[in-house]
């Protein structure tokens, strides 16, 4: 199960919601700021945060376009006492998964919680995917990315051996080891890889 | 019936008087008038100055005539004055001969005569026997002598006045004339008026109001008889006489005029209407020398009747005075009423008094009407200024009222606000407890779980009421285009007596900014950081406050900069949330209001501390140069999104 993050400027409420939520089976970290969040918390791992919008210092708001800012793959709640439209647009918009209004509903907020941690653990290994991919890339050598960039472009080899200079052989070899390296076995899967890394 | 000539011959009378005597009417006039004037202005100095004055005239005119050793005689003169000075001028030249006493004749009208007498500024009289009675009663005049006439022996029997008619009329008695036209001389005439005048109230008659058709046509006295020829008056009141020497003389026929009312009296040649009395008298003023006046006396008793002075003087001689009881009790008799005016005389005298008080009445109008016009002026004026105070007056109230209006409405809402979310935490508190205890019940405890759901009913009821109060209190917002200069310097005006107190004066650098806002709410902004600002600055020895408008693509900014005491760090960054305050009786609210405000409209307010400000803040980028940098106190920015004008 991913990690769960609360964060509220209110100690009762925060240890309310950590109390609701530690009954629904979950085990929350809370923290009274913005600041001590960004402190402690690993913005590249998976998780779920709650963040409560009215907070001093940094606000919910703020803290969300931070995490936002820095691509992580947290899937974010909004919790707010009175929530204007414009917030929650504002919000949403800011890549929050969900904007509720306080207090929220421990039933509801269960669903959201099972949705948001597929959701996070989705975005993480699509995270740790783009990351394999990115790592497989940077061994291929020139050459090999070259042939590779011919075969996705679903070229024959003689053709690519023609448009290269090269002896048929070679790409033969070439390709074999992109296929090796890329950890693919057919060209359709290499074509999927590369599609993940394209944003 | 009017004579048109007859006023236009006495006129002329009138002027030859002035003429001789080298004074016109009109000089006159403007003379007297001067000196009405002068004596007008001289009125403004004191009595005391006036009475100096006239003594020092006095002085003069009595040196005057020490100097010449010259005696006046007045004569008494109605027409004529040069007739008049020819008749006695012989006689008085002989006595001046005969004595050695410069004596000169000056005719005089019946009422100079009486000024004169009154001021002391004659030495001898000739007049007739009833002005003569009156002097003596009302100054003491004293008769020496009485002129015997020529043609009759007795002086006591001298004139008489006969009321002269075509031969057709007859009269019964004095009655019968108030039907008549009649016409005399003058008033003032002895033979010719007063006599006649005795008679009518000797027998009841009101002379001026029971004769009608009474008029005075003035002299010469041969006139009227021309009046009565021709038809155009019925009767003459004359002197007697004047038929008998005309037809002597042989201007009339006999037979063409007679006397009415004819009486004989012995010794008396002409035919008369009434009494006889005695003629002109000769008297010394008081304060005449007597020694003088004897040398005269006997001078004149000389005269004899062939003396050619007698014959040029029209009269026989001079003798003791006679008895005048009979001219005492006409002049009783006259008395009771007032002597006829001489309307022409009394005009003539007036006019200059009349001018004078027409210029200043005039004068006086005039003033009124300038001061009357000044009063209306001024009035419209003021009364102007007054409804234009009074309107500003009740603009400015107006405004205030609204804006308190429109604080209050904020204030409530953001005090629902504030207490919504007060409430709504330690609810939230309860909502979550009471769940994560339903999460924590075990499958037999049915019983608790029903009655911890409740109470998740009952909270959600409660922040339901929560939630319907804040939205009661919220006040729709109303946008209209705006410029925010016009905007922060209605809020400026609004609050001159906050800054009159602490002897402020906001420097400004703004510019006309158009942004759709809502006005009375940015106010509201506007007017909560102002207090702030002045709040700050309260005890500080040189408050100093700046406001700048400016703008970048997007935005446009609004900063407040004040030199006040600032904020601490903890401070300014709950500067924003509700209930914080610093001041004694604050609610902690304003600057909620402010940032609610302004998120509401789309832009986002900021506080920094002026001594920590660094060139990279957003302050310092976006205002030029000649906004003042103080290094402590808070400076406010604000912006707000400019939108594309529809």
């Amino acid at each position: 199960m991913s990690r769960l993050y609360l964060v509220d400027d209110d100690q009762d409420v925060l240890d309310s919601l950590n109390w609701m939520l530690e009954g629904m089976g979950y085990k929350p970290e809370t923290f009274l700021s913005a600041d001590s969040f960004l402190a402690k918390v690993d913005l590249k791992q998976a998780g779920v945060a709650i963040l409560d919008i009215q907070m001093p210092g940094i606000d919910g708001l703020e803290l969300l376009r931070r995490i936002h800012q820095q691509e992580s793959p947290l899937s974010v709640i909004m919790l707010t006492g009175h929530g204007t439209i414009s917030m929650a647009v504002q919000a949403i918009q800011e890549g929050a998964m969900d904007f509720l209004e306080k207090p929220a509903d421990g039933d509801k907020l269960l669903s959201l919680l099972k949705k948001a941690s597929e959701t996070t653990e989705d975005a993480f290994k699509r995270q740790q995917l783009k990351l394999s991919i990115i790592q497989r890339l940077a061994l291929l050598t020139p050459r090999e990315q070259e042939v590779m960039t011919y075969v996705l472009a679903g070229k024959l080899n003689k053709i690519i051996a023609a448009e290269l200079n090269v002896a048929q052989r070679t790409v033969e070899l070439h390709r074999q080891k992109v296929m090796q390296k890329m950890q693919v076995n057919n060209v359709a899967e290499l074509a999927y890889l590369m599609a993940i890394t394209k944003p | 019936m009017k004579f048109p000539w007859s006023n236009s011959s006495t006129l002329e009378i009138e002027r030859q008087v002035y003429l001789r005597r080298g004074t016109r009417i009109g000089l006159k006039v403007l003379e007297q008038a001067k000196r009405i004037i002068l004596s007008v202005a001289l009125l403004l100095f004191g009595f005391i100055c006036q009475a100096d004055l006239a003594e020092a005239s006095d002085g003069t005119r009595q040196d005057y005539g020490e100097e010449k050793r010259k005696y006046t005689v007045g004569a008494l003169a109605f027409a004529d004055p040069d007739v008049v000075y020819q008749r006695w001028a012989p006689s008085l030249s002989r006595v001046s001969a005969q004595t050695g006493i410069e004596l000169v004749l000056i005719p005089l009208r019946p009422d100079e005569l009486v000024e004169r007498v009154s001021k002391n500024a004659l030495d001898f009289i000739i007049g007739n026997a009833l002005i003569t009675v009156a002097l003596k009663k009302d100054y003491g005049v004293s008769h020496l002598l009485t002129l015997v006439p020529l043609k009759h022996a007795n002086p006591e029997q001298a004139v008489g006045t006969a009321l002269i008619a075509r031969e057709s009329l007859e009269i019964n008695g004095l009655k019968d004339l108030k039907q008549r036209k009649l016409i005399s001389s003058d008033p003032n005439a002895f033979g010719g008026f007063q006599i006649f005048a005795g008679e009518l109230i000797n027998r009841g008659i009101n002379p001026f109001k029971d004769l009608k058709h009474l008029e005075f046509v003035g002299f010469p006295q041969d006139k009227l008889l021309d009046h009565i020829v021709k038809g155009s008056a019925d009767v003459a009141i004359l002197p007697s006489c004047v038929l008998e020497s005309a037809i002597a003389q042989g201007r009339l026929e006999v037979g063409q005029l007679h006397v009415l009312l004819p009486q004989v009296h012995p010794g008396f040649e002409c035919q008369t209407s009434g009494s006889l009395y005695p003629g002109y008298a000769f008297s010394k003023l008081g304060n005449t020398d007597h020694q003088i006046a004897r040398q005269i006396v006997r001078s004149l008793l000389d005269i004899d009747e062939l003396d050619t002075e007698a014959k040029l003087g029209r009269y026989r001689a001079w003798s003791v005075p006679v008895e005048d009881s009979q001219v005492f009790n006409l002049l009783k008799r006259l008395e009771r009423w007032p002597f006829v005016t001489n309307w022409q005389r009394l005009v003539e005298r007036a006019i200059p008094w009349a001018l004078v008080i027409a210029v200043i009445l005039l004068l006086g109008y005039f003033h009124h009407l300038r001061v009357k016009r000044l009063v209306i002026k001024r009035t419209q004026a003021l009364s102007d200024e007054m409804t234009q105070h009074k309107n500003t007056q009740k603009a400015l109230f107006e405004q205030q009222k609204q804006f308190y209006r429109a604080q209050r409405i904020l204030l409530t809402g953001e005090m629902a606000s504030g207490i919504a979310h007060e409430v709504n935490q330690p609810l939230a508190g309860i909502r979550y407890l009471a769940q994560g205890s339903i999460y924590r019940l075990g499958d037999n405890q049915s019983e608790l779980r029903q009655a911890l759901t409740k109470m998740l009913q009952q909270v959600d009821r409660a922040q339901n009421t929560v939630k319907r109060f804040r939205q009661f209190c919220q006040q729709p917002s109303v946008y209209e285009a705006c410029d925010l200069k016009e905007l922060i310097e209605d809020t400026l005006n609004l609050m001159q007596p906050d800054f009159n107190r602490i002897d402020l004066k906001p420097q400004l650098f703004l510019w006309p900014l158009t942004v759709n806002v809502d006005a009375s709410l940015m106010q509201q902004v506007f007017v909560n950081l102002l207090r702030n600002a002045l709040d700050a600055m309260e005890t500080s020895p040189d408050p100093r406050l700046a406001i700048a408008i400016s703008n970048d693509s997007a935005n446009a900014i609004i900063t407040f900069s004040d030199a006040g005491t600032g904020l601490s760090e903890t401070a300014l960054k709950r500067l924003f949330f509700p209930f914080e305050t610093s001041k004694a009786n604050g609610l902690g609210l304003g600057m909620v209001v402010c940032k609610r405000i302004v998120e509401e409209h789309g832009g986002t307010i900021q506080a920094f501390n002026n001594q920590t400000l660094t060139a990279a803040d957003v302050i310092e980028r976006d205002l030029n140069s000649h906004f003042p940098r103080f290094n402590m106190g808070l400076s406010i920015v604000l912006t707000l999104p400019l939108t594309e004008t529809k």
